[in-house]
């Protein structure tokens, strides 16, 4: 590390006045500190106050918003026919995101053991580059791809069963978003198992397989388990994949060969019909925004809380 | 009796059969299995680990061999078209692009640098602030983790309409404050024809003029001139230079705005800068979170000689910490730039997705394309053509990417050598 040129020419001076600028220094660096609270509180209360206007409205009722297996928000033609049910979306959502964990959490997870535990120095310096270029791939450009190869492949190979846009498709779109973020949390997590455990387990003449998957795993499985929730939370907030792959029709099955409109596709599916600002189906984006806020914020937060125990737990 | 009770405990207790007769080959085919569990474990890491370097060649690959040949001088000059997808292109949304993410940078940059820079580098005097710099820090990660597209809900309310403060939201248009930079004018036809003067608008509610005698009014260069009336029934004046600031009586203009550059109002409306800062918001807690890793890798010593050597706390970190770190917090923004060139979803929310802009943002409130939004277009649409454009864009944002990632490289390269 390269000495400051500060350090070297030693001239500092806390004189009156550089101690009550840094004062005023601290406020300014704290309002921008607390600024991230307020965008919290941003949004909440941005999404409460807007989807308290659509649960107030004659046509929804908490009970049929919850419980409801019909969501016809954008399609019906008169409000009075509208049905505001969010589990065919919740159902979209989460035929995705067990599509794309299947393919994201035991890919990602047996490649953090190979990075951690087996892969040369060489073959690193291939696969982390490799991992951070699908991780800096526009979500945009992943549901393209899904439309363009993903999808065709899969009618190819079921002989057509698959509908043009399917959760499927956009499923593994997802996956492939997730696994280099399921594969470098679950990393960090598995080198924080201290070398002594490794060395124990090789002393007591576990093979390699049976020392990462019965020893380092074991060690590190709240931050597996925290990269799991954390990438589970960024499937189901997932947008651009879904609104282009998924399908717009919004199914309450567990097919993954039909077409499923999941939250974030609803709200990208109001936004591009321009539908006028105060009408109910307007207010019921902020109704289905707070329900995918929920989710995902519950998850992460578990998933924080889960990482920072298993930091503290080996330091 | 007792002889034979001691004969028996001196006799040699009987060996479980497993011990008595060691099965050497059971042992050995237990560890062959054992190896070769391992063995296949070991191959189907290394198998596992190339289908990732493989789902990457093949998307690139396909996404190449469907662009490729759209990727022409055209795409990246010319404009989005409806009717005719062969000369389409994308530069519109190359410029929208540019400036949105100006407005992020700006926005986010230095806001997330502070934040890091107060979280790492002033320690917390009290249990209680302690407590609320664990809380501000689980709230960051916690920010990082929501969606993006619930960030451009908070972009539509926060910039587009604020809230509706300035003006309830009419139906599909703001009533706004107008702070600086808008002229209104009514439109009305002189009596040369195709030519028409300008008069300034004085109640901005008065959609309409109608002229009723002669009045103060600017020309289409902007010189003031005063307009004569000309009544219907007397001799028409027939010098085209007094035609051309002569309005018949009763003639009605409509209201006509010009705008600056700088035409700034409030509420943003769907605006680059409203698109900007929603960005910016995105990548916010990625901006905070590298910034701090960068920060936390300063070595201690440098710090404690800094303080040693009489420095203050923001002596230290101006002088001390953020020059040896700057390298790594360069790196982490750039990052983030590139993450954000690729969102789309929170754009779209804010700026709407009507992709049809020919140009530029001509003002500070002009809506823009940009890439990913021109890109989720043109790849919803059934036409070949399209989808063809639509591979040749992301090419053009995938370069775009790289040129990003390799600027970051180079400057950590060249900063750690210096």
């Amino acid at each position: 590390m390269p000495i400051p040129v500060a350090l070297e020419k030693r001239e500092f001076r806390s004189t009156a006045s550089k101690l009550w600028s840094e004062k005023l220094i601290v406020v300014i660096l704290a309002t921008s500190a607390l600024l991230t609270v307020l965008i919290t509180i941003g949004i909440v209360a941005m999404l409460l106050t807007q989807s308290l206007e659509f649960f107030r409205s004659p046509y929804v009722t908490l009970g049929g918003f919850l419980g409801g297996t019909e969501w016809t928000a954008l399609q019906a033609p008169e409000l009075a026919d509208a049905k505001f049910g969010i589990l065919p979306l919740l159902s979209g959502t989460m035929r995705v995101t067990i599509i794309a964990m299947v393919i994201a959490l035991p890919l990602g997870l047996i490649t953090a053991i190979y990075l951690s535990e087996f892969a040369s120095r060489r073959i690193r310096a291939w696969l982390k580059p490799t991992l951070e270029i699908i991780a800096g791939i526009p979500t945009v450009v992943l549901g393209y791809f899904a439309i363009l190869v993903i999808s065709p492949s899969l009618q190819l190979f079921s002989g057509g069963a698959f509908d043009t846009f399917n959760s499927a498709s956009a499923g593994i779109a997802v996956g492939i978003l997730c696994l280099p973020m399921v594969c470098s949390l679950a990393e960090d997590a598995l080198q924080a198992v201290p070398r002594s455990l490794r060395e124990g387990a090789y002393g007591l003449g576990c093979t390699p397989f049976e020392t990462s998957v019965r020893v380092v795993v074991p060690a590190a499985l709240s931050g597996v388990i925290s990269a799991f929730l954390l990438a589970f939370s960024r499937a189901i907030g997932e947008t651009m994949v879904v609104a282009l792959a998924a399908g717009t029709r919004a199914t309450f099955t567990a097919d993954p060969r039909q077409q499923s409109q999941t939250m974030t596709g609803f709200i990208v599916e109001m936004i591009k019909s321009e539908s006028e600002f105060g009408t109910v189906q307007y207010y019921s984006l902020y109704a289905v925004a707070i329900t995918l806020f929920l989710i995902t914020f519950l998850m992460t937060l578990l998933g924080q809380l889960i990482r920072r125990r298993y930091r503290e737990s080996y330091q | 009796m007792s002889a034979g009770q001691l004969r028996t405990a001196a006799e040699p207790k009987p060996v479980p059969a497993a011990l008595q007769n060691p099965d050497a080959a059971a042992q050995s085919r237990n560890s062959d299995r054992r190896q070769r569990n391992s063995r296949l474990f070991y191959w189907l890491c290394i198998l596992i680990a190339c289908l990732s370097v493989l789902v990457l060649g093949v998307l690139l690959l396909s996404i190449g061999v469907q662009g490729g040949h759209r990727l022409t001088p055209t795409l990246l000059t010319s404009a989005h078209s409806e009717l005719n997808p062969e000369v389409a292109g994308m530069w519109p949304s190359i410029v929208g692009s540019f400036f949105v993410l100006l407005v992020c940078a700006a926005f986010a940059i230095p806001l997330g640098i502070a934040t890091a820079v107060f979280l790492e580098e002033f320690q917390p005097k009290s249990a209680w602030l302690n407590m609320a710099r664990g809380f501000i820090q689980l709230n960051i990660a916690n920010l990082a983790g929501v969606p993006s597209i619930v960030y451009g809900l908070l972009g539509l309310s926060a910039f587009v309409y604020m809230f509706n403060v300035f003006g309830q939201i009419q139906v599909n248009e703001s009533t706004a404050w107008v702070i600086a930079g808008e002229q209104r004018f009514y439109q009305v036809r002189s009596l040369e024809t195709g030519q028409i003067v300008l008069i300034p608008q004085s109640d901005p509610t008065q959609s309409k003029i109608t002229i009723t005698g002669p009045i103060r009014g600017v020309d289409a260069a902007g010189n003031p001139v005063d307009i004569e009336v000309w009544e219907p029934g007397t001799p028409r004046p027939t010098d085209s230079e007094i035609k051309r600031r002569t309005v018949r009586l009763g003639a009605t203009g409509g209201a006509y705005s010009e705008r600056s550059w700088y035409f700034f109002r409030l509420p943003l409306g769907p605006s680059f800068l409203a698109g900007g800062l929603t960005l910016g918001l995105v990548i916010l807690p990625i901006v905070i979170i590298s910034s701090q890793e960068s920060l936390r890798a300063v070595s201690p010593a440098l710090r404690e000689a800094s303080s040693g050597l009489g420095a203050t706390t923001w002596q230290t970190v101006r002088f001390v910490s953020l020059p040896v770190a700057v390298p790594g917090i360069l790196t982490g923004v750039i990052l983030a730039m590139g993450r954000a060139i690729g969102e789309a979803a929170p754009v779209l929310i804010v700026l709407g997705a009507a992709i049809s802009k020919d140009s530029g943002p001509q003002n500070l409130m002009d809506n823009v394309v940009t890439m990913p939004l021109l890109i989720f277009d043109w790849a919803g649409r059934q036409q070949a053509t399209f989808q063809e454009l639509a591979a040749a864009a992301i090419i053009v944002l995938l370069v775009a990417l790289l040129l990003l990632n390799g600027a970051a490289i180079y400057l950590r390269q060249k900063m750690q050598q210096a």
